[in-house]
């Protein structure tokens, strides 16, 4: 470090039983948290401690031996997916994470990236050009509109350039949907059917057609996005981003060319997005409008967001936790059981996580109680209808504890969810004893509100979970699970 | 193009003056819904420089509410109310209903933020955005709900008075009348009373505000509760004046509604008052002149190129970058 | 310093801007030499911190010309000023808080530095050896400062500095721009006495040992005195005096626009 001549050696970091001394750096004072030996805080710091060279290694071995474990079926929707939504976050996390720019039009260069590959590998028009050449068009084509977009946002920031970007997506929308123009006797973009039946990637006349197959190539890309991303953070450029992101006139007249690296950051979220575009089209064998909606966008943010702003490891667990809720709150969803173990585990281990010990077992085992004594009371009370009702995904006890109805029965469903969004606005305001006491009905709801709402409608559930966590995210720890903590006026 | 801009003049030519006057009324109807929107945008903007993406979702879910009380008072064949009671029980209930429900979300979702990094509180937005809306398709099944079902309100679509023999109906007036008298008393507890000054004090500096002995936790949480009043409002005259609402309602009138702030000049409350009516008057000649699929996208280019070429709006001042 | 005919390296000539109708710098004529240290004084809302935002591009000038070696800085963006050679630092404090220490000097460089994103996605020679000299002249930078902001806080966050040390830590990412002049606003505010003391020093050494040519916004007139060649007096946008520390601070009007006509009428 200080080869240098002229440069003094490096103070003696001060010995840490000063810690608490008035006129000892915070920085040393903290170190003491930083030291402590819990599991978690010893599995942070294994983790920190490690080099991101063996961590992405890791991440490949694991990755790789998915497939051979797997069934075709799941391998599709839990492997490749998940590394698409990986590749789309890593290049969202480029905008967002590393530039600090909130672009709500990223999704418009992944429907770009996924219409450019449909007009060149199709019966659309006829043309057949092989992988390697519609995939770089593909992504120079969301490249160029990012360049376009980056321009005309260029004076904007914060709020503003969400709006603005946020246009972008609804303009691509309206253009491949209604306005449809027609170009050589066809509709250019298929209007709200799309362009169906893509040639699948050929890449030098070799094709890539099993799930497999797929899943390595997506495996390959997505590890060398990742590691081209890593390199081009760690340089002038990755720099520039961060000081941009902080304190952008700052950045300015410290010599840095903030519009044009704005744009920059623009053009390669959008090459990436192109990209991932062009694949998705390929694996889909078609082109529609609709999978390139605001849904499509708070996944990827969600993905970004709770892996941990700038975090590229963080897109992966995001990309993962995210997808397999996604994917397993599906309604047609092959393992039932699995859903009713990850539902009612996550409960039970965050009532687990409470302190001190005694909270946990006293929330648990009221819940229970409380759910035995409601089902008892409506049994007593009512006709057979009311509590005759199945679990979605299996589990005999629960019918007997949940007060599930058959038929219709006058908005239960909707006054059980509507009873939980209250229990939980009300829970979260009350402190110590009340709110640990208010958690037992809340908890109770919740299983109702899963078997009677949540889990029939899937689809939409994730999306309220998502917005949740969003919301929970940034109230209690908006770095996310990998990122770093961020301070802003001190 | 070429085509397009001929069909555009072909169009105002077959419609003539009362086509020109029939369309300037709707816009100015529909503009009066977006003025009680956008003033919401632009008070919560005003005061923690805060873009409250959810409040769309405020006014879709105020529809939603008139819409249910409007259900449990009989359905649609045994209205349980007259007509003027049945109103002012939708409103009431609808007003009171987002009124709750803008001050929860600011408790929640904006509250933890207040000194967080900029971009978290807009995060934060965005999750209420899909929950409420989310919420919303779960509970109505993603079912569009019609006002128009229920036929207590004929009586509404009749015409009150004619301008040259074009007619205005009952509802218009309704509509118009409402939102003034809304504002009129917006301006008033702006302007004339304790707490509009407390708010005006919060929104010009909140730090010196709160030492100055404000409660600025308060003041915010009853912008957020008035704003979203006002929202409520709008969605039960949405709801009568438009029928059709659904939950995806909210991010389009939303966007609009704030179109309508941004071209006002944000942060400004005669702007929102002025933007609103101007790009209900241009959507509805935009739909009107070049048909219904090009109206969002001539409101959208409005407010982008506001937001390029003037993104203090109207009335909003000219600010000077402190360094 | 050796005893040549000093240079002109930063001329303004006729600068003026105003906000609205408030004119903010009137007319303004000032040259600053090359190794020289010029103070700007004045009361608060003399113009001082938007003369050196007109310098530094963050505004605009109405009219008048801004020279640096002879060539006009007048319409440049801030980051291509800092290329040619002007560096500043903030009254308020703008560090790049959330980067660590040397990350805050090495993205100062980016001006100095070619290797573009996809040499450095393909980690070429050519960014190995331009890592490695970002490097050494943030650490060279850094070092400047003695002890303060040496070892292991290198790698912390900035925002975990003390006020004195981010005040060095400004200084230190303007030097890393490889600037010809250097523009300081207010460096001892907010110092103790043996801070503001060990400023005036190092202001002295900055140019002795780094060459700098230095132009500083100073309140604390200890340390104007001490680091002084010449001194300009600034009110309301008006060079009002300028000369030595001794001459300028004996003008009547000087004292007039710190302490108002009454105060100068009995002195």
């Amino acid at each position: 470090m200080s080869e240098t001549p002229g440069i003094p050696a490096p103070p003696e970091e001060p010995p840490t039983e000063q810690a608490s001394r008035i006129g000892v750096d915070s920085w040393v004072a903290e170190s003491e948290g930083r030291r402590s030996r819990t599991p978690a805080a010893l599995l942070a710091r294994g983790w920190e401690s490690s080099p991101d060279a063996l961590k992405l290694l890791a991440f490949v071995a694991i990755a790789s031996s998915v497939p051979f474990w797997m069934n075709e079926g799941d391998l599709f929707i839990f492997g490749l997916f998940t590394l698409l939504y990986a590749a789309l976050g890593l290049g969202l996390n480029v905008v967002v994470g590393f530039a600090g720019l909130l672009d709500l039009g990223y999704v418009a260069f992944y429907g770009i990236g996924a219409y450019a590959y449909a007009e060149l590998s199709s019966s659309q028009y006829g043309i057949h050009w092989p992988a390697e050449a519609t995939i770089p068009i593909a992504m120079a084509a969301a490249a160029l509109v990012g360049v376009v977009l980056g321009f005309a946002s260029r004076r904007l920031l914060g709020d503003y350039l969400a709006i603005v970007t946020l246009f972008l997506g609804q303009a691509f929308v309206f253009f491949t949907n209604v306005a449809n123009p027609t170009i050589a006797g066809k509709g250019f973009t298929g209007g709200a059917n799309g362009i169906p039946q893509l040639d699948p990637l050929t890449f030098f006349g070799y094709q890539l057609t099993s799930t497999k197959q797929l899943y390595f190539f997506l495996l390959i890309v997505v590890t060398l996005l990742a590691t081209a991303l890593y390199f081009a953070n760690q340089s002038r450029t990755g720099r520039a981003w961060r000081a941009l992101r902080e304190d952008p006139l700052a950045a300015e007249v410290m010599s840095i060319p903030v519009n044009r690296l704005k744009i920059l950051a623009f053009v390669f979220g959008a090459a990436v997005a192109g990209l991932c575009g062009a694949i998705y089209a390929a694996i889909e064998t078609a082109a529609v409008s609709t999978n390139f909606s605001v849904s499509v966008l708070i996944i990827i943010y969600a993905i970004v967001i709770l892996g941990g702003f700038g975090s590229i490891a963080g897109v992966f667990v995001g990309a993962i936790v995210i997808n397999c809720t996604f994917e397993f709150l599906e309604p047609q969803n092959d393992h039932p059981e699995v859903k009713r173990w990850l539902f009612y585990g996550t409960i039970v281990l965050l009532i687990a996580l409470m302190k001190p010990w005694l909270k946990p077992v006293l929330v648990l085992a009221g819940t229970i109680g409380f759910g035995f004594v409601v089902h008892a009371i409506v049994a007593a009370t009512t006709d057979a209808s009311w509590t005759s009702g199945v679990p979605v995904s299996g589990g005999r006890w629960i019918g007997h504890w949940a007060v599930i109805p058959t038929g219709t029965h006058a908005n239960f469903d909707n006054y059980v969810y509507i009873g939980l969004v209250v229990a939980i606005v009300c829970t979260a305001s009350l402190k110590g004893w009340w709110r640990t006491a208010a958690l037992v009905p809340t908890l109770y709801l919740t299983a109702l509100a899963w078997e009677n709402v949540l889990a029939l409608n899937g689809g939409i559930t994730a999306f309220v979970l998502f917005g949740a966590m969003l919301i929970g995210l940034m109230a209690t720890r908006p770095q996310g699970l990998l990122g770093t903590a961020r301070v802003e006026i001190v | 193009m070429h085509l397009l801009l001929f069909n555009i003049i072909d169009q105002i030519r077959s419609l003539g003056w009362n086509g020109a006057f029939n369309l300037l009324r709707d816009g100015v109807v529909l503009g009066s819904l977006y003025s009680l929107v956008a003033l919401g945008y632009t008070m919560v903007y005003g005061i923690l420089k805060l873009l409250n993406f959810a409040h769309g979702d405020v006014f879709m879910v105020g529809a939603f509410i008139g819409y249910g009380v409007l259900a449990q008072l009989g359905g649609p064949l045994a209205p349980a109310l007259g007509l003027a009671p049945l109103l002012l029980v939708m409103f009431a209930v609808a007003m009171l209903g987002s009124g709750v429900l803008g001050v929860v979300i600011e408790r929640f979702a904006y509250r933890p933020l207040r000194d967080a990094p900029r971009i978290a509180p807009l995060i934060s937005a965005l999750g209420v955005v899909f929950f409420l809306e989310s919420s919303v398709q779960l509970i109505t099944n993603s079912t569009h709900s019609e006002y128009s079902n229920f036929p207590v309100f004929g009586p509404l679509f009749t015409p009150m008075f004619s301008v040259a023999g074009n007619p205005v109906t009952v509802v218009q007036v309704l509509v118009v009348l409402t939102a003034i008298g809304l504002m009129v008393a917006l301006m008033f507890l702006v302007y004339r009373t304790k707490l509009g000054k407390a708010m005006r004090a919060t929104s010009f500096d909140r730090e010196a505000a709160s030492m100055m002995g404000i409660d600025t936790d308060r003041v915010i949480s009853a912008t957020f509760f008035i704003g979203s009043v006002l929202a409520g409002a709008a969605g039960v005259m949405y709801g009568l004046y438009l029928s059709d609402t659904y939950f995806f309602v909210g991010f389009l009138y939303g966007l609009k509604a704030f179109t309508a702030a941004v071209v006002g000049g944000i942060g400004s409350i005669p702007g929102a008052m002025l933007g609103g009516v101007l790009v209900g008057v241009v959507e509805s000649y935009a739909g009107g002149y070049a048909g219904g699929q090009w109206k969002d996208i001539v409101v959208f280019g409005i407010l982008i190129l506001f937001l390029l070429v003037r993104p203090t709006g109207l009335l909003g001042g000219k600010a000077i970058q402190k360094v | 310093m050796d005893e040549t005919t000093p240079e002109p390296l930063l001329e303004l000539k006729s600068l003026s801007m105003a906000f609205g109708g408030l004119k903010v710098i009137d007319n303004l004529d000032l040259v600053v030499n090359e190794r020289e240290i010029v103070s700007v004084i004045g009361p608060n809302g003399a113009g001082k911190t938007t003369l050196f935002n007109l310098i530094t591009g963050i505004y605009r000038p109405d009219d008048g010309e801004i020279l640096l070696e002879g060539k006009s800085l007048v319409g440049l963006a801030p980051h291509t000023i800092t290329q040619r050679g002007v560096a500043r630092t903030f009254q308020t404090l703008r560090l790049f808080l959330n980067m660590s220490v040397i990350d805050n000097v090495m993205a100062s460089q980016y001006g100095l530095t070619k290797v573009d994103i996809v040499r450095s996605m393909l980690r070429t020679p050519g960014w190995w050896k331009e890592e490695r000299q970002i490097r050494a002249r943030a650490e060279k930078n850094l070092s400047f400062f003695g002890q303060r902001l040496m070892g292991y806080r290198w790698s912390q966050p900035a925002y975990s500095l003390s006020y004195a040390n981010r005040r060095r830590l400004e200084i230190a990412r303007a030097m890393a721009t490889e600037p010809k002049i250097l523009l300081l606003d207010e460096p001892a505010a907010g110092m103790n006495p043996v801070e503001t003391h060990e400023i005036t020093e190092l202001i002295a050494k900055l140019r002795e040992d780094g060459g700098y040519t230095i132009l500083v916004i100073e309140h604390d007139m200890h340390v104007v005195e001490g680091i002084s060649d010449r001194v300009v007096a600034l009110d309301h946008g008006i060079k009002i005096s300028e000369g030595s520390f001794e001459r300028v601070a004996t003008d009547p009007k000087v004292v007039e626009a710190y302490l108002g006509t009454k105060a100068a009428a009995t002195k």
